[in-house]
């Protein structure tokens, strides 16, 4: 009797499987469709396969690529202090300007929380949403071209994330330190101070150096939109059709970035 | 009643908060990077006293010139089609790029990798690689080689997407618990019946998660590849910030913006579902 | 003339919520070592944390040093907080600063913001420091950090860290139950001479009935936010303990 029903249930089971697993080939056919008709689209009709010419044509034009201008790099020493400091400058400038999108955005710290609380977090969101071409874009007709509009877009660009994270470091904070000086009789100030900055101080330091590394990836490209540095190199070498100088000034990035994640590997081991 | 009564003790070692040489070292390297910074704004010739004003200045300019945006302009049958292609191209690049980066997952990842010596160090190379050079160059990059179109962003963002998630999924990868990894192949599973049945269960909420996260910053670059001439609504940004059309330029960045913002929603909705799922 | 006078006390967390603390009354004299005792789930937590406040009670009286600290402005409650000391079950110490900086901060209720904000502390409260830290065995950490500390030496922080507010009352939270046995029965030593040595009547809510009955002179037995049991600790039996304990599951 037993073993009947355990026999039903197998049964069942089965048949259930063999449901699911018909439902799931229809929702990967469907999709394995849908993939095919946006490469149709994107890739085969849009392309001008005229122009691409053959496979040989695209490994000769790969090719030029495959060279160095060394002549380049005496000229690439001043773009890459300037890409670098663009990009402290602009790390500095967005922690600065976060301090307030923290405090608001931190649900248990915020002022008045209807109403800061929305506005920190859309804050956040907004600085993120935005590439940094198009910050770059936003500052150099503001504030004309040159580093500082690339500094601005780098300090916009970096809010969101800096603050996110520390938002949310503040918010796990342990409790029982705030309780311990609040039993002492501190004020809000010193609650602050001695019970969630130690707490919270490392995360930041910590999220600020990881940003500064990514934002010394992002000030070398803006200067193809006239904000200064490498990028601007990189733009000159593109436009004289000197397909080598492009390798050199990409191996430079290559270099200052990967100067940035010795740097900041080393002084997060210093900081934590 | 404050002092103590009982222990007086006369010779206390003396307390300073300044600690010679920590303290010293403390200060000397904070102080070096102050004056770098300051040296900077020198160097960059950065208008300190415009600084003060600009904001100000930022709000006039926005509403004389950017003001009112011109949402009619962007209201047609084109520019919808360039927002699907730009959705297109995004989900396209993440999608390659995804698969790419699995194997770079498996490859990079120091406790899984078939060989620690061989593949692990190229894998990383490719990894850091494919991060280190920012999608906008790979977009210009295989403009020139390809021609303007879809697909020299649809190349960039994989290329973009596979630095991105590679470097992630390697990390998750490394945190695995070892043990039924080490079972299978003690039962005789070679190298990719370990990663399929050993670590991809124990990271799939996660890769899952990373996937999610992948498409959200492929599609914000995708927003802008354009620009360069790889397809999408990059191109009209181009088009009309060399036309000083500002008003259409604000209408194109609105759209955007809300588009970011939209994908944005979703997919860290998406992201603690899959969160829950755990 | 009690120095702490705790009148009809009730406290509940939220509106709606069961009663934690029901009509309770007892006080405190001023060479008091004050157990509060109970199953957990009585109410001990409760009951220390609306002495100062940290839990608000919803009626009742409580009368420290002729005050009464319920009718306080939050200006008022700082300047009595600061002179009650309280010791935590888990120290409730910042674990990335120093153990000086956490002594130090002791001292908050007296410093103002601004020294505060640069712990810029006056000479005299660092030496005071430096005498509370040798007194509970802890001068060579003076520069460690908190987190580097075993239980013990940190429960030692948090002492210290209560009589840098020259506490007229102490107020410790299960201060042993983060602790093995043999480190706690040297904790309540310690509180207990130090108690002494400063003539600062203790308040202890305390889990470890053996320990209550080894250190404290007066038992407070709590079941349920009842009182149960109220008297010196001879009067304790082994009936009376069962009362107490009687709906604890083991």
């Amino acid at each position: 009797m037993q073993t009947e029903q355990q026999r039903i249930t197998a049964d069942q089971l089965l048949a259930a499987r063999s449901v699911t697993r018909w439902r799931r080939a229809a929702v990967v056919i469907a999709l394995f469709l849908l993939v095919a008709w946006s490469i149709k689209i994107t890739v085969i009709d849009d392309t001008d396969w005229e122009r691409i010419g053959s496979l040989g044509s695209i490994v000769e034009k790969s090719g030029r690529f495959l060279a160095l201008d060394v002549s380049l790099l005496p000229k690439l020493i001043e773009p890459a202090i300037e890409t670098l400091m663009i990009a402290c400058l602009g790390t500095l400038l967005g922690v600065v300007l976060c301090i307030p999108v923290i405090w608001f955005g931190a649900a248990n710290v915020t002022p008045f929380k209807p109403v800061t609380y929305p506005v920190a977090r859309m804050l956040m969101t907004l600085s993120r949403s935005i590439h940094e071409i198009v910050w770059a874009l936003f500052f150099v007709a503001a504030v004309g071209l040159g580093a500082l509009a690339g500094v601005l877009a780098i300090a916009m660009r970096s809010i969101g994330f800096i603050a996110k994270i520390s938002a949310e470091a503040i918010e796990d904070i342990d409790p029982k330190a705030v309780e311990a000086i609040q039993a002492m009789g501190g004020n809000k100030l010193q609650v602050l101070r001695y019970a969630i900055l130690p707490q919270v101080l490392p995360v930041i330091i910590g999220v600020t150096v990881f940003e500064w590394e990514i934002n010394i990836r992002r000030s070398a490209i803006l200067g193809l939109v006239g904000a200064g540095g490498l990028g601007l190199v990189f733009f000159r070498q593109m436009n004289t059709f000197n397909y080598p100088g492009v390798t050199t000034v990409i191996l430079a990035i290559l270099v200052l970035i990967l100067l940035g994640e010795v740097l900041s590997h080393y002084s997060r081991k210093a900081v934590i | 009643m404050s002092a103590p009564s009982a222990t007086v003790v006369t010779d206390l070692p003396p307390w300073r908060r300044f600690k010679y040489p920590q303290s010293l070292i403390h200060f000397g390297a904070l102080l070096g990077v102050l004056v770098f910074l300051a040296y900077s704004v020198e160097y960059l010739n950065i208008p300190l006293e415009r600084l003060l004003t600009m904001f100000g200045k930022i709000g006039i300019q926005l509403s004389d010139r950017y003001f009112p945006p011109d949402i009619e302009y962007i209201q047609n049958r084109d520019y919808f089609g360039s927002v699907l292609d730009t959705v297109q191209m995004a989900y396209l690049g993440a999608l390659f790029g995804l698969v790419l980066s699995l194997f770079l997952g498996w490859f990079g990842a120091h406790n899984v990798t078939p060989s620690r010596r061989l593949v692990y160090p190229v894998a990383r190379l490719i990894t850091m690689i494919c991060r280190a050079v920012h999608e906008m160059i790979w977009a210009i990059i295989f403009v020139t080689i390809l021609g303007f179109g879809m697909l020299p962003g649809v190349l960039a963002l994989m290329l973009f997407c596979t630095g991105f998630a590679g470097k992630l999924f390697a990390e998750e990868v490394e945190a695995i618990d070892m043990g039924p990894v080490e079972a299978m192949r003690a039962t005789g599973a070679n190298g990719l019946q370990a990663f399929v049945y050993g670590v991809f269960p124990q990271v799939r909420v996660a890769f899952t998660g990373i996937a999610i996260y992948t498409w959200d910053v492929a599609f914000r670059a995708a927003t802008v590849v354009g620009f360069f001439g790889a397809g999408g609504m990059g191109w009209y940004l181009k088009r009309n910030v060399l036309q000083i059309e500002s008003e259409r330029v604000a209408a194109i960045l609105l759209s955007i913006i809300l588009l970011v913002f939209v994908s944005e929603v979703a997919s860290a909705w998406a992201r603690q579902r899959v969160a829950k799922m755990q | 003339m009690p120095i702490l006078e705790v009148k009809n006390l009730a406290a509940r967390y939220t509106n709606s919520g069961p009663e934690i603390l029901k009509n309770l009354s007892f006080s405190v004299e001023a060479d008091d070592f004050f157990a509060v005792i109970g199953p957990s789930g009585a109410g001990k937590s409760t009951l220390i944390r609306c002495i100062n406040r940290l839990v608000e009670p919803t009626g009742g009286e409580v009368i420290l040093y002729g005050t009464d600290v319920l009718k306080l402005s939050s200006t008022g409650l700082r300047r009595l907080r600061r002179n009650i000391g309280m010791i935590f079950q888990e120290f409730n110490l910042v674990d990335r600063m120093s153990v000086m900086d956490n002594v130090l901060s002791g001292r908050l209720g007296y410093v103002g913001s601004t020294r505060s904000l640069f712990k810029l502390f006056p000479r005299s409260d660092i030496d005071r420091a430096l005498r509370i830290l040798h007194r509970v065995g802890l001068l060579e950490f003076v520069d460690k950090r908190a987190d580097a500390l075993s239980g013990g030496q940190r429960q030692r922080v948090g002492i210290a860290r209560a009589l840098m507010q020259e506490p007229k009352l102490l107020l410790l939270d299960e201060p042993t139950s983060s602790l093995d046995p043999k480190i706690s029965r040297e904790v309540m030593a310690l509180v207990k001479e130090i108690a002494g040595e400063f003539r600062v009547p203790v308040l202890c809510n305390i889990h470890d009935v053996q320990l209550a009955t080894e250190f404290c002179n007066r038992i407070l037995g709590l079941q349920d936010g009842m009182k149960m049991f109220d008297g010196t600790t001879e009067t304790m039996d082994q009936q009376k303990l069962d009362e107490i304990y009687a709906m604890e599951v083991l």
